[in-house]
């Protein structure tokens, strides 16, 4: 019981300070910056672009796509940053020195950021509202709050995978950036995933997100809970996976840089 | 020092920054991304979205996708030309050496710049031979005019750009955001027409604008002769402005050096 609490105690408080950490220099206009202003600009491009070629009607399609990038916006830099930070910041040979459950520490990190997340979706689809018009009055709340708190995890997952590359290279910043634009062309958040040739849609199907932009769609358009429960069941098994498959490498990573020293080797 | 030998010193300054940029830069995966990768997302997306829309679509994204990556670079590594030396403990020396300062900056920008022109090179290759569209340019020498001018406005801009940033470091909070604000305003893939009416003399300051127009126009060959002409004398007006802004601009990061020696501070 004792080592069960200790281990919560882990994984709230490694999320609070790492979060702390990333955004040590938070102030509310560098929050507004990073999580409204630049997601809000984000999503006029491709709005503006999709409007452009396919008329107004159809801005829900890109808006809701690019309001649920949002979650990779923080799943994928926020968690990347925080996990590959520590090399930076040389936090890693303490973090690796301590005695901690790693599970929760490793998972903690992601924390915060999910729930940044999801605040950023809502703030996307509510520029979405006052911008461009955008109904929700079919929308269920419960359920579009459910696929947001999936989709946002799975993201996580996959940028605590990347994360852990951020911990054996050098090039955090091209990683990414390279996978969060991968996702912004493969999730189908702004083109119709049927219309794309039969490779970039297998790609698609190995990915977090694009489950969890389907079924937003779905959602809003006035679809119940049920009708994307198998959606966000398998949105929730492709986080799951990538999230462990990053663990996997950060146990191995500890063991190998401890092995041959090479904790802070650039 | 006669003006003969001032520029020859000049020449040799620029010729000497714009070496060690390209160094530096080629070596930062960033930078690659910048260049190659996302210039090549936005083009594929834009590609698909615009299909049934425009005329001549492959040309316009080529285009519109190219001068994505000009200004992602021009911001980055631009906005970071002072900021960078900053961090690189380099800044006091530089601002004590006998080379002018702005001198050291434009050779730089040239090299990001001509870097960053690599994206529509790219954007074609990708356009032309592996989504075998047709490419071609209506009007080959005003296209090439149009670049001519775009390289040097784009070196005034990042003449602004870099002394505001380490100047007011909240420009530099919302670099991020910047990025697609000037996709926006500028119209790289849609025509501001669509934006509301108020932001039209914001394009009309900026430009990336006039260059966007002038290379659209002069590649599909949709604009008359006078209007590229006419987008020539404002690239050129407002490179004028812009170069004379940076003069005072510079002065202060200059005095801030010197006097207040309180440059190095972040």
């Amino acid at each position: 019981m004792e080592k069960i609490k200790l281990n919560i105690k882990i994984f709230f408080e490694g999320a609070y300070l790492s979060y702390v950490g990333l955004f040590r220099w938070l102030r509310p206009a560098t929050y507004f910056a990073t999580l409204v202003f630049s997601p809000l600009t984000q999503m006029l491009f491709f709005v503006l672009i999709g409007t452009y070629a396919d008329g107004s009607s159809h801005a829900y399609f890109y808006v809701i796509g690019n309001a649920l990038m949002n979650a990779a916006m923080s799943g994928i830099y926020g968690v990347t940053m925080s996990i590959g930070g520590e090399r930076w910041s040389g936090t890693l040979p303490y973090l690796f020195g301590a005695p901690a459950n790693r599970m929760s520490l490793f998972i903690g990190r992601a924390f915060m950021h999910i729930l940044n997340g999801m605040v950023g979706v809502v703030t996307g689809l509510l520029w979405g509202w006052l911008l461009f018009n955008m109904d929700y009055s079919a929308t269920s709340p419960w359920a579009l709050f459910l696929t947001i708190l999936v989709t946002t995890f799975s993201t996580a997952g996959l940028g605590l995978l990347m994360g852990c590359i951020g911990l054996i290279t050098r090039n955090v910043m091209f990683v990414n950036n390279t996978v969060y634009f991968i996702l912004l062309l493969f999730s189908g958040a702004n083109l119709e995933l049927s219309s794309l040739p039969v490779w970039m849609q297998v790609v698609s199907k190995f990915l977090p997100l694009t489950r969890g932009i389907a079924s937003a769609r779905l959602i809003i358009a006035g679809h119940s809970l049920a009708e994307v429960g198998s959606l966000l069941l398998e949105e929730l098994a492709i986080g799951t996976f990538y999230a462990l498959l990053g663990y996997t490498l950060f146990r191995w990573f500890e063991f190998v840089a401890k092995k041959r020293g090479t904790l802070e080797v650039f | 020092m006669t003006g003969w030998q001032k520029i020859t010193r000049n020449v040799r300054v620029i010729s000497m920054a714009f070496e060690i940029e390209m160094r530096q830069s080629f070596t930062d995966a960033f930078v690659l991304f910048g260049i190659i990768v996302q210039p090549m997302i936005v083009a594929f997306m834009a590609l698909w979205m615009l299909r049934d829309q425009v005329a001549d679509y492959a040309i316009f994204v080529v285009v519109g996708s190219g001068m994505t990556g000009l200004w992602t670079t021009l911001l980055f590594q631009g906005g970071n030309s002072i900021t960078g030396e900053r961090w690189t403990g380099t800044l006091e020396p530089l601002a004590c050496a006998p080379a002018p300062l702005r001198v050291v900056v434009t050779g730089k920008l040239l090299a990001d710049i001509t870097q960053s022109l690599f994206s529509i090179i790219f954007c074609y290759a990708f356009i032309s031979i592996l989504m075998g569209l047709p490419v071609t340019i209506a009007k080959p020498w005003l296209f090439a005019g149009s670049i001519v001018l775009t390289i040097i406005a784009f070196i005034a801009f990042g003449m602004i750009i870099g002394p505001l940033f380490i100047l007011n470091p909240d420009f530099q909070r919302f670099q991020n955001g910047l990025e697609f604000v000037v996709y926006v305003l500028s119209g790289f893939l849609f025509p501001i027409a669509l934006l509301p009416m108020w932001t039209t003399p914001l394009s009309y300051i900026l430009t990336p604008y006039w260059a966007a127009r002038a290379l659209h126009a002069a590649s599909s060959g949709s604009g008359s002769n006078e209007e590229i002409f006419f987008c020539w004398g404002m690239l050129v007006l407002f490179s004028v402005l812009y170069f004379f802004l940076s003069k005072y601009l510079f002065r202060v990061v200059l005095r801030k050096a010197r006097e207040d020696a309180t440059l190095n501070m972040q």
